[in-house]
């Protein structure tokens, strides 16, 4: 066996670096699975597959709004702004046209955002923070303040068969969530479009000299992100046949750590899909076992806030590191320390 | 992030600087950018007088209700001007504020068993040092501010929740006695003159220090240089590690004294006190003209641009706007003043962001 050289090991610390939100996983996963009461069975496992439906499909468009180097505050209130329009229409114009217009809703906000952010410049964190409290008013106006519930046979009909299982682990739900990702995943990774978008993040004024029209990537991004938000809120509210009126509120912190935490950078040009998807499976995973050990929401919120402190400390550490080291030769700097040290030897 | 770069930085010939530099712009920009956030607030008075003359509102024009506007936006006040410094440090925001505030005052609550002055101190030194936390990640190791602050809020929210147990706390149950919960209690409603809450006071004291703090000492100028072009700040010597973390301790101390005030004013220590607080105070701080790009701005402008949230909810209130509506007219009008601003500030050949 060859022995490990320095590169070797840098190329395996890297590997693992990369990978490191399967390890999360895994480890999560089989320590879950191994102590927690009642962990590993398909009911469980199928309700961590629901429970993480909504926050999986709303991270696809947020992963694409990092990936391009902007920041998306909206997306918790578009989750509800479509869950409001799709159940609200639902008594006049009936399922089948109320889900398109919620999503179709969502993705006008997202147009909205990404003509604010693209065209007139305006920062993404200024616009969808703008955007964020229009919509908690619109929501509030148009619902009256009252959450929406429906209790007719067909929605609850449509509710039974989004939750039903299927398959070990898959109600329809689910998959719908699953092909998006794997969709989004594909798209990002082998087409030229989706390649561009990592362009664009990683530097939009090569982008620009190359060719790509990186406005029009901008608002796409915020337009699928407005989209999946959309998608995600609207099956929500449908399995649940309700709406309430802060049903999105908590998804907007949620997203933004799981995309983190799977490694996508804030500095846009990194990062993918499934590892998000990987991410928000492992927050589910763990909060599901902290339910499963009796412990509460705040051990849950505790920890949360600590894995994201611990992976966002740790990622900044090794940029410093790097930022340290940068133009050093560790192998001139050894042969440095060995003449240092046969001069001190000698001198002695 | 990505920071956009301006796109037209032509070089201009010394005989034809007259002409380049004739930027035109609109009306409304250029009202905004010789007026400042007080031309906007002026504009705001002038269509509240207008309104009352022409009897759609009542009482807008009295000294009560401008005192109670002022009132109202104290607190928002406090906090946003404590924040504005990691703005200017090109540090966007500190959303780790809200849940600083909530530790604060909950543990101040707890402390008030050990009477009045050691609880301010303690719970203040407790909140001080979420920003300690802050101060070494961001500045030292260039977390990344808006999710680095984010994970502490988490965390800072898992300790009080874990620590009290979801449980509220109320002063006058914990004080030793009547005179401590007393005295809490005073922070919010203590009037001098009969009119003047401590809040405005506090306010009034640290606008004047954070302005001098900001325009006057050798801090104020280096945390300007950091905030404009934090690698030109390095190479010049400012050990912009500490000016980061200073920044952040400010918005840590001036999140604490708001998160006293906060839970005087609701007279229980919970988990959820301040909640909303750091969107608030970004939109003040932007508002007020301060730029996210960092190094422009000013503490006064923030105050501005915290009057004008205080004005545009008065009026909307006294037209009997409801809550709802209220928050889409102010995000709206938010995008449009910081859109205009920042367009104004690019046409002028000047980063915006």
């Amino acid at each position: 066996m060859r022995k490990l050289q320095i590169k070797d090991k840098q190329q395996l610390i890297s590997t693992i670096d990369k990978n490191r939100i399967f390890i999360l996983f895994g480890v999560i996963f089989l320590f879950m699975a191994l102590f927690a009461p009642r962990f590993m069975n398909v009911f469980n496992l199928t309700t961590i597959m629901r429970t993480m439906s909504l926050n999986a499909t709303v991270a696809i468009g947020f992963t694409l709004i990092l990936v391009i180097g902007q920041l998306d505050l909206s997306i918790g209130t578009i989750i509800t702004f479509a869950a409001v329009v799709g159940l609200g229409l639902k008594e006049s114009v009936g399922f089948g046209l109320s889900v398109p217009l919620a999503v179709a809703a969502g993705g006008v906000v997202g147009l909205i955002n990404g003509i604010l952010v693209a065209k007139a410049k305006i920062n993404s964190f200024i616009v969808t923070l703008g955007m964020m409290t229009v919509l908690q008013g619109t929501i509030y106006t148009i619902t009256g303040g009252n959450s929406i519930s429906l209790s007719t046979p067909d929605a609850f009909a449509i509710s039974d068969w989004l939750a039903e299982m299927f398959f070990p682990l898959l109600t329809p739900r689910v998959l719908i969530t699953i092909i998006l990702v794997i969709l989004a995943s594909f798209g990002m990774r082998r087409t030229r479009i989706g390649r561009n978008f990592y362009m664009v993040g990683g530097n939009s004024q090569t982008a620009w000299l190359a060719g790509i029209d990186t406005d029009r990537y901008t608002i796409a991004a915020f337009v699928i992100s407005g989209l999946t938000a959309a998608v995600g809120g609207i099956l929500f509210a449908m399995e649940s046949a309700a709406a309430t009126l802060n049903m999105g509120n908590s998804s907007l912190m949620y997203v933004i750590s799981a995309t983190i935490i799977g490694g996508t950078s804030m500095a846009g040009g990194k990062g993918g899909v499934f590892k998000t998807f990987v991410a928000v499976l492992t927050l589910e995973v763990l909060y599901n076992g902290i339910i499963l050990f009796g412990l509460g929401n705040e051990v849950k919120i505790f920890l949360a806030g600590v894995i994201l402190a611990a992976v966002i400390l740790y990622e900044a550490y090794t940029s410093y590191r790097r930022e340290k080291v940068l133009g050093q030769r560790p192998e001139l700097m050894k042969e440095l320390e060995r003449d240092r040290e046969a001069a001190a030897a000698s001198s002695s | 992030m990505t920071e956009q770069k301006t796109q037209h930085e032509h070089i201009v010939q010394p005989e034809m600087q007259l002409d380049a530099r004739a930027v035109k712009l609109n009306i409304f920009s250029k009202f905004l950018h010789t007026l400042g956030i007080y031309g906007i607030a002026g504009l705001f008075v002038i269509f509240g007088i207008v309104l009352q003359v022409f009897g759609v509102i009542n009482g807008f024009l009295s000294v009560q209700n401008m005192l109670n506007i002022v009132d109202a936006v104290a607190l928002l006040g406090i906090v946003a001007v404590g924040m504005a410094f990691v703005t200017y440090s090109g540090h966007y925001a500190d959303l780790s504020a809200p849940t600083t505030m909530a530790l604060t005052g909950i543990v101040c609550v707890q402390m008030l068993r050990y009477g009045f002055l050691p609880a301010i101190l303690i719970s203040l030194a407790v909140g001080i040092s979420v920003g300690l936390l802050n101060a070494v990640a961001i500045g030292k190791f260039k977390a990344n501010p808006i999710i680095w602050t984010l994970a502490v809020s988490y965390v800072t929210l898992g300790v009080i929740r874990l620590v009290w147990v979801n449980k509220q706390i109320y002063p006058d149950v914990m004080a030793s006695s009547q005179r401590a919960s007393d005295l809490f209690d005073a922070i919010y409603r203590l009037r001098f003159f009969g009119k003047i809450a401590l809040p405005v006071i506090i306010l009034i004291i640290l606008i004047i220090i954070y302005t001098l703090l900001m325009t006057r000492t050798q801090f104020g100028a280096q945390l300007k240089i950091t905030g404009a072009a934090r690698k030109a700040a390095k190479f010049s010597g400012i050990n912009v590690e500490r000016i980061i973390g200073a920044a952040f301790l400010v918005s840590a101390v001036s999140a604490a004294i708001g998160g006293l005030v906060v839970t005087s004013l609701s007279r229980v220590g919970a988990w959820y006190n301040g909640a909303g607080y750091d969107f608030r105070a970004v939109t003040a701080i932007v508002i007020g003209g301060m730029t996210l790009a960092g190094g422009r701005g000013s503490i006064i402008g923030v105050v501005g641009g915290v009057l004008i949230i205080g004005l545009m909810n008065n009026i909307m209130t006294l037209l009997g706007i409801g809550t709802f509506s209220q928050d889409m007219i102010r995000g709206a009008i938010f995008i449009i003043v910081v859109g205009v601003s920042a367009k104004s500030l690019r046409s002028l050949g000047r980063d915006d962001a």
